[in-house]
């Protein structure tokens, strides 16, 4: 293989990975962290434990569990192999499923900080106002917690185009159906191609930057509309 | 469209409110209680935002909750407008948004300009909440609840965020508005001035239990009970240790009254501005000045009697007055004197609280501590 061709599969890869699970974690998020901004259960500080564990785990750790949970005779492994009759583990299925544990307090966190400062009696008075909940969250929660929404989603994003080890427990390295960009360019330094692993790792530097001022841009943007 | 008739009973974790009101058909109810006594809680109730444990509520012919018949309509099923103690305007949305998001698409452009018009907002249609004074977020909010044409007005403190300053032109403004309101208007507030400036009725709250409704003046001039004297601003309450037919008497002294009180007298009310002063060879009870204060407009004399009671005065800004430290009679007219009893009554001779027109200028002050089948 030449260096000179660079191979845009696994920044492919990557970038529906990256897509596939921020959608699933919004869906999952949004309710969870309305839940824990408003809940006085006692359940609260285990879910809130819970959801930040991926923060402090080894990856390795994270994997580790997952690949034992994914495997042919794991359960959640055996109901999808079940269900489909493909393997979850060392899938692309499967990365899906191990990048929303591993980004999940990216966009639970901030969407949660959104919800506690958010003013709650703007949606009673919507309700008084005879907007159904759907509308109440499209007018009014949705433009209150963007700012959080737009964190939560690139944090996601750029979190899950980060990962390494949990992608490498549970996906191992599969041209084209697991390998992505972070385990290219590990791959690429291990057979001595510089070149090739420069290059993605430029790529995925300057992307991350530009996502970052992006955001706070949008963010301080909003903040100064807000405070005119 | 006829009044609103309330009997409701909530619960929530160590709070208890147990209402039996009636409101006239138009008018401004305030509903006066210290803090914590429940009155915010019975506009959420009105409102849909709370669920009632028992009881129903029935708005003109519609019934909004019917516990007993699982009927409980949903805010967005009620005509209520609300407006909040801070306003909870939409911060995203201009005046005109605001003001326009509870009118169907196609009335909304009219219906805004209507309400800007009518609440003189028409040059800030396009501003923010927050490049809004207090005055005019109260404004917006007012012509937001309005806009939707509600079956009732509730108003929660709309005052407390207003500089104080502000308030009596705000409150001169409001009536304005709410004059022209031909509904009922639900006004909570824990200030007794702005209660009399404003209201038609009052109905007194104390820990989520009605004390007494009715009218203003009524209500203002006859409390019924101790706890209902306070909240009304009887400043002077005496305590009763016995009643011998028309005279009654305490370690502060012995008054008369004009007839004779309740056998459950427990207190005696009067107001500040009431009370006489006169010289120590006149009749009345001996006390020392302590403190003269200007209230603006008038002065508040602070005394003490014999046993330590406090006992305060209001005199003309330009009467002379006794320097602190000096002895002076003062005399309790009997016609201003009100007998009052601790607590509801557990019994009431008239039965539930009326406060419609009917009740004309009475007070219905025994209110029996209202039973609703709460399991």
């Amino acid at each position: 293989m030449t260096s000179a061709a660079l191979d845009l599969g696994p920044v492919w890869l990557t970038f529906r990975l990256a897509t596939l699970t921020v959608l699933i974690l919004l869906c999952l998020g949004l309710p969870l962290a309305w839940w824990l901004a408003g809940t006085r259960s006692r359940m609260k500080i285990p879910v809130e434990a819970l959801t930040a564990l991926p923060l402090v785990l080894p990856p390795t750790v994270l994997g580790f569990y997952l690949l034992v949970l994914l495997g042919a005779n794991g359960v959640a492994g055996r109901f999808w192999s079940a269900l489909t009759g493909h393997p979850l583990a060392f899938s692309f299925a499967g990365l899906v499923v191990a990048s929303c544990l591993y980004s999940l307090p990216f966009v639970v966190q901030p969407l949660q900080a959104a919800f506690e400062g958010m003013d709650r009696r703007a949606i009673e008075a919507s309700w008084t106002l005879g907007a159904s909940r759907t509308r109440t969250f499209l007018s009014v929660v949705i433009p209150q917690i963007r700012r959080g929404l737009v964190t939560a989603v690139v944090l996601g994003f750029a979190h899950t185009l980060g990962e390494f080890g949990v992608v490498l427990m549970v996906g191992g390295n599969i041209a084209g159906k697991t390998q992505v960009v972070s385990v290219a360019i590990y791959e690429h330094v291990e057979l001595l191609d510089f070149v090739s692993a420069g290059r993605l790792s430029a790529g995925l530097l300057g992307f991350s930057f530009l996502v970052l001022v992006l955001v706070y841009g949008v963010n301080r943007h909003w903040h100064a509309e807000l405070r005119a | 469209m006829s009044g609103i008739d309330i009997q409701l009973g909530y619960r929530r974790s160590g709070f208890d409110l147990c209402l039996d009101l009636t409101l006239p058909e138009h008018g401004v109810t305030a509903i006066l209680g210290p803090s914590g006594s429940g009155k915010t809680t019975l506009l959420r109730l009105i409102a849909g935002l709370e669920r009632p444990a028992c009881g129903h509520l029935r708005v003109g012919d519609r019934t909004w909750v019917d516990r007993g018949q699982g009927i409980f309509l949903t805010p967005q099923q009620r005509r209520v407008g609300m407006v909040f103690q801070d306003y909870a305007l939409f911060a995203h949305m201009t005046v005109e948004d605001n003001v326009g998001y509870g009118l169907p698409r196609r009335e909304r452009r009219q219906g805004v300009a209507e309400w800007l018009e009518r609440l003189h907002l028409a040059p800030l249609v396009q501003r923010y909440p927050h490049q809004l004074s207090g005055g005019q977020r109260q404004r917006v909010a007012l012509a937001r609840a309005l806009a939707r044409e509600p079956d009732v007005l509730l108003l929660d403190e709309p005052f407390s965020a207003v500089d104080s300053y502000l308030r009596q032109r705000l409150r001169a403004q409001l009536l304005a508005v709410v004059a022209a309101f031909e509904r009922p208007v639900l006004l909570v507030t824990h200030d007794v001035d702005e209660a009399r400036h404003v209201a038609d009725r009052v109905a007194v709250i104390v820990d989520g239990r009605l004390h007494c409704s009715g009218d203003a003046a009524a209500v203002f001039d006859h409390p019924h009970d101790l706890e209902s004297a306070r909240v009304l601003g009887w400043r002077n309450l005496l305590p009763v240790q016995a009643l011998a037919q028309q005279r009654v008497s305490g370690p502060w002294g012995s008054v008369e009254l004009t007839t004779e009180p309740a056998p459950d007298t427990a207190w005696l009310g009067i107001r500040p501005e009431h009370i006489r002063l006169r010289g120590r060879d006149e009749p009345g009870l001996p006390a020392r000045v302590v403190r003269v204060t200007e209230l603006g407009g008038l002065r508040e004399l602070q005394c003490r009697l014999p046993d330590g009671t406090p006992l305060y005065l209001h005199r003309p800004w330009n009467e002379p007055l006794p320097a602190p430290g000096s002895h002076v009679h003062a005399e309790l007219p009997p016609q201003h004197l009100r007998p009052l009893v601790e607590g509801v009554p557990a019994t009431a001779p008239g039965g539930r609280a009326v406060a419609g027109p009917g009740a004309g200028a009475h007070v219905d002050q025994a209110h029996p501590a209202v039973r609703l089948e709460c399991s």
